[in-house]
């Protein structure tokens, strides 16, 4: 195959994730396991002998979870709910939820009313990371996640196994920096679309072969030549930037994305782990070392100053904010980061989304406005 | 003297301290409703809470100022309502309502929310001084994991040591043994005071139970607060002896318990809407937030203590909690407050309302509301809601009548 | 002659500029996007500048209906054209308010005329045009009597409700509570006032501040803004026609590029 077959493969993957995630099941003779956003220990889960698959929400008509939700709740939680109850996620044999805000907390407890057969594993992390007291709860933690998965999976884990996911998982890391970086260089080929769902595809595949085909991918950039660019290149950050959609008003409008401080994509492997200790304590080096994102407590809030150098870095023209509506964790740090973008003289693009919009006119002329502005 | 004249004598000397304090250049401290105050106590650091203050500029009807000025820094309308008034006061640094000094530290405790780790932290970086965090981790099981009692006490033992460098002065452990003892005490005498609405009809209005809560969040761990709750105790339990209702104006004829927190700028009407028909909250979870005991000198058992309040527990136990309130307050209805700032409440609130209704049979009703933000509450949407749980009550009565 | 057209989502709008880069015409008509209105104020701008089509050099559309508008060289947003439009018939504005059918929008300019920043409202009608037609609907009068009812207004009285739901019903009760309609319909426009300055505050504005868009006919309107915001708000000649110029505007100085 191709690199451009390859790129083919993973956007359909990524565009159907029930068919994806079936065929992989088949493929890989593996069950599903649920993975809510956002640092899920999948390494635990690969361990287990299982397919990880990622539950972001989706496009979908909210009206069982109204049940259990007011309409003020974040949209991927409302849709992660009208799917459990609407018998979507039946493929999975459990999942595990890390309550890292306030709705994450109430939907655990509204899943094991509303969900009942699909069994559910919370992951608390703490806030405290610095701390020696904050690091040894997490590794105690995740051995407690380790448990719960034994228990529901009825097979004992070995630290082999888990060395074993804990490599490959690294590796995966390892190669997507790679790919983030790789796929800046080639806008015209990996606009903004095209990168998100080259991402997200991996949520729903074996990382073996989603690893592999990305190495493949970044291959294949490099032996294509660079072209020089005639838009403006921009560093979003947010939850997530959809619906896909909305990514084409940015290909209209010659808005590549140069790098991303997104959820969903880069904040899931921009931090390598640990390279000391047991596998729990590297697993748990991870999280520690992560900056700049709103889920995990940080005094300094060293999110606008990371955002400023990654402009600085990759040469970028603008940050773009996708706000995910009802999200407090990124609404409550918006005026800090904005105000030091400001200082910093960056402009700014602020996006009100949510999965379930389907009117994108307004949001067409904010982005050609912008667009406009910076030419 | 009366204990509503102590407590508005307390609130005056509290804010005057303050701001004394801060003249005098000691430091001041900015915490969270539910913190272990008794380190602080026993560091004898001020501590004013923002979650009274803007409780106090939303009954004074003055939150919108504030909450402006937030919303043009880029807060969204649909946060918290207290940070956003907070965060407007740390600009505007004025309110009719009462002054409060800026602070010099942050002191946050994650067990009410995970969107005052947020809040504080925006805090810290605004005003640039040091924040000192307690992370209570949600507990999805019924009880609070012992793995997470050992973080919570190596936060503590962290604080201390934070605490110290702070000050510069040595953490006295005698003091603190004291102080432990005073907070158990004034927690006893809180929960013994609102107990007495058990009795029928209630003494105690539970509108009054609203103000009277600023204090066990600011002066649990002093001699003021001690009396303050015993005094209102006593005043409970000889009103009770003597038959006495919450109100000279009119009878209790519905007992009902409110879920959240008061609508403040909208007091006046939620309060008079239920008394109309006779309707008195006689208790919510808040009795038992702040009934925080443990053993003194115990850390492992003060962690606990503050890890196991209401917000920070599991649908299990929510259910359980809000059932024996039913029972031992020989509840009729319930009002559930749909509270736009408040997510943690909210989002549970609809499965705990069918739990409870299928184990108790007593009818209940979900308004739209807001904490401190004006614009999310209408007067005739409320009145329905309140009339329709009213029509429900009496039905249940008239069955129970005939038997 | 340079031609910008504007269809927004309840009114369409034409400017025309000739050779020399002053306006030889304007039409408005209230009728948006969706319908043939365009068609209509197309037809009466080329009358009004005794113009045909040959003598059109440049085309650009602006405004909700400009995708799909079929007859245009360049589709320009309306942020940019009101900022065009605004800087061509005013010196010295720093600060755009534009309050739309749905949408409201604050625009910061830089020096030259250019767009240095914006904020549109999110989702929510409150704020917007649209927002006054329910309350002129409630109130019993037409969008265009609002001003002089509320100038006659005597006593404050805050609309408090942000969603526009709420606020009808609020305003139900008021009037039934017996309030006077000028005194709720002032009420209505401050809550506006307050919303847009909130959008305001986000872009950073500074004066001098222009108000453009249907609703700055609105005078109590333009007194309710000026009052929140603090300074003098002025209202921007052929304030509905703002964008279109501005497209003519952009017409004329592409044109112009070209030659060169």
């Amino acid at each position: 195959m191709s690199y451009q077959d390859i790129i083919k493969k993973l956007e359909t993957a990524a565009l159907h994730p029930a068919k994806t995630v079936t065929e992989q099941i088949r493929k890989t003779g593996k069950d599903a396991f649920g993975c809510f956003p956002i640092y899920t220990p999948e390494e635990i889960i690969y361990a287990a002998g299982l397919l990880p698959v990622g539950m972001w929400g989706g496009k979908t008509e909210l009206k069982l979870a109204d049940k259990y939700l007011q309409s003020f709740c974040c949209s991927i939680m409302r849709s992660n709910i009208e799917y459990g109850l609407k018998g979507t996620y039946n493929m999975l044999k459990g999942i595990i939820l890390p309550t890292f805000c306030d709705t994450l907390k109430c939907i655990c407890e509204n899943w094991k009313a509303a969900v009942p057969h699909i069994p559910i594993v919370p992951i608390v992390y703490p806030q405290n990371r610095s701390i020696d007291a904050g690091f040894v709860y997490m590794t105690e933690e995740l051995q407690r996640v380790k448990g719960e998965m034994e228990k529901i999976t009825g097979r004992t884990l070995s630290d082999d196994d888990l060395e074993e996911a804990w490599e490959l998982y690294e590796e995966y890391r390892r190669t997507m920096r790679e790919f983030t970086d790789t796929a800046a260089e080639y806008p015209q080929i990996i606009g903004a679309k095209r990168r998100h769902l080259l991402i997200k595809a991996g949520y729903f595949m074996d990382k073996r072969e989603y690893t592999q085909d990305i190495r493949e991918i970044i291959a294949g950039l490099k032996d294509e030549e660079k072209k020089p660019f005639a838009g403006n290149r921009v560093v979003v950050t947010g939850l997530l930037a959809e619906p896909a959609e909305l990514l084409d008003i940015f290909e209209e409008n010659q808005l590549a994305f140069a790098a991303d401080d997104l959820a969903q994509e880069s904040r899931q492997f921009r931090t390598p782990g640990g390279t000391e200790g047991s596998v729990w304590q590297r697993m748990a080096g991870r999280i520690c070392d992560q900056r700049g994102d709103t889920f995990l407590y940080e005094e300094e809030k060293s999110r606008g100053q990371m955002l400023i150098d990654m402009v600085k870095e990759k040469e970028a023209d603008a940050v773009v904010i996708f706000m995910m509506k009802f999200c407090d964790p990124e609404e409550f740090d918006y005026p800090i980061y904005k105000k030091e973008l400001e200082a910093a003289g960056i402009p700014m693009l602020y996006l009100e989304i949510d999965q379930q919009m389907d009117s994108f006119e307004q949001i067409r002329t904010r982005v050609q406005s912008f667009a406009e502005m910076l030419a | 003297m009366t204990s509503k004249e102590m407590l508005n004598h307390l609130v005056a000397k509290h804010y005057e301290g303050a701001l004394q304090a801060k003249k005098e250049g000691r430091p001041v401290v900015w915490a969270t409703s539910i913190c272990p105050q008794e380190l602080l106590e026993t560091m004898g650091l001020v501590t004013v809470y923002p979650e009274n203050h803007a409780a106090a500029i939303g009954a004074r009807k003055e939150a919108l100022t504030f909450i402006e000025h937030s919303e043009a820094e880029g807060y969204s309308a649909d946060i918290c309502s207290y940070a956003r008034v907070n965060m407007g006061y740390a600009d505007i640094r004025h309110a009719e309502a009462q002054d409060i000094p800026l602070p010099d530290l942050i002191f946050c405790c994650s067990n009410i929310c995970n969107t005052v780790i947020k809040w504080y932290e925006n805090l810290a970086k605004k005003l640039n001084i040091p924040l000192i965090m307690f992370d209570m981790p949600f507990n999805h099981t019924y009880e609070v994991p012992a793995h997470s009692v050992k973080y919570m006490r190596g936060q503590i033992e962290y604080a201390i040591k934070q605490l110290e460098d702070f000050t510069k002065k040595k953490f006295d452990y005698d003091k603190f043994g004291e102080v432990m003892k005073l907070s158990n005490a004034t927690c006893e005498w809180w929960k013994k005071a609102t107990d007495w609405a058990k009795v029928k009809p209630s003494p105690l209005n539970g509108f009054d139970m609203f103000n009277y809560m600023a204090m066990i969040v600011c002066m649990r761990g002093n001699e003021d607060g001690h009396k303050l709750f015993k005094l209102w105790h006593d005043e409970m339990e000889a009103k009770a002896k003597k038959g006495k209702g919450p109100w000279n104006s009119a009878e209790e004829k519905y007992r009902i318990i409110w879920d959240g927190i008061a609508c403040w700028p909208h007091l006046a009407v939620t309060f008079k809407t239920l008394k109309k028909y006779g309707i008195n909250m006689v208790t919510s979870t808040y009795p038992e937030s702040w009934n925080v005991r443990y053993e003194t000198n115990d850390l492992s058992g003060m962690a606990k203590a503050y890890a196991s309040n209401y917000a920070n527990r599991n649908l299990d136990y929510d259910t359980d909690n809000m059932k024996k309130l039913v029972d031992d307050f020989s509840v009729e209805g319930i009002v559930y407050h749909s509270n736009r700032s408040c997510k943690l409440m909210d989002f549970r609130q609809y499965e705990v309302q069918r739990r409870i209704a299928e184990a108790t049979g007593i009818p209940s009703v979900v308004f739209d509301g807001d904490q401190t933000d004006p614009r999310n509450f209408s007067e005739a949407q409320y009145e329905t809601r309140i009339q329709a749980l009213v029509e429900m009550m009496e039905k249940n009565k008239e069955a129970k009548r005939r038997g | 002659m340079y031609l910008g057209i504007d269809i927004g989502s309840s009114s369409s709008k034409v400017a025309i500029l000739d050779e020399q880069k002053r306006i030889a015409a304007v039409s408005v008509l209230n009728l948006g996007t969706g319908t043939d209105a365009y068609e209509e104020v197309m037809k009466d701008a080329m009358e009004q500048a005794g113009a045909r089509k040959e003598d059109i050099k440049f085309v650009v559309a602006t405004g909700y209906g400009r995708i799909n508008f079929k007859g245009a060289d360049k589709q320009i947003t309306e942020i940019t054209c009101h900022a065009k439009g605004a800087s061509f018939l005013m010196e010295d504005i720093h600060t755009i308010i534009d309050i739309g059918g749905q949408d409201a929008k604050a625009i910061k300019l830089g020096e030259n005329g250019q767009v240095a920043n914006f904020v549109m409202n999110e989702k929510c009608a409150a704020g917007t045009g649209r927002f006054l037609e329910v309350m002129a609907r409630v109130l019993g009068c037409r969008i265009d009597e609002l001003s002089s009812f509320a100038e006659k207004s005597t006593k404050e009285i805050s609309i408090s409700s942000v969603c526009t739901v709420f606020a009808e019903s609020e305003v139900i009760s008021r009037l039934s509570a017996g309030e006077k309609v000028s005194d709720v319909a002032r009420g209505a426009h401050m809550a506006i006032a307050k919303r847009v300055m909130g959008m305001a505050g986000r872009v950073g504005y500074e004066p001098k501040v222009v108000m453009t868009g249907g609703v700055a006919l609105n005078q109590d309107m333009v007194r309710c803004m000026s009052k929140e915001m603090g300074c003098e708000v002025a209202v921007a000649p052929y304030c509905q026609a703002v964008g279109a110029i501005g497209a003519a505007v952009s017409a004329y100085d592409i044109s112009h590029k070209k030659e060169k």
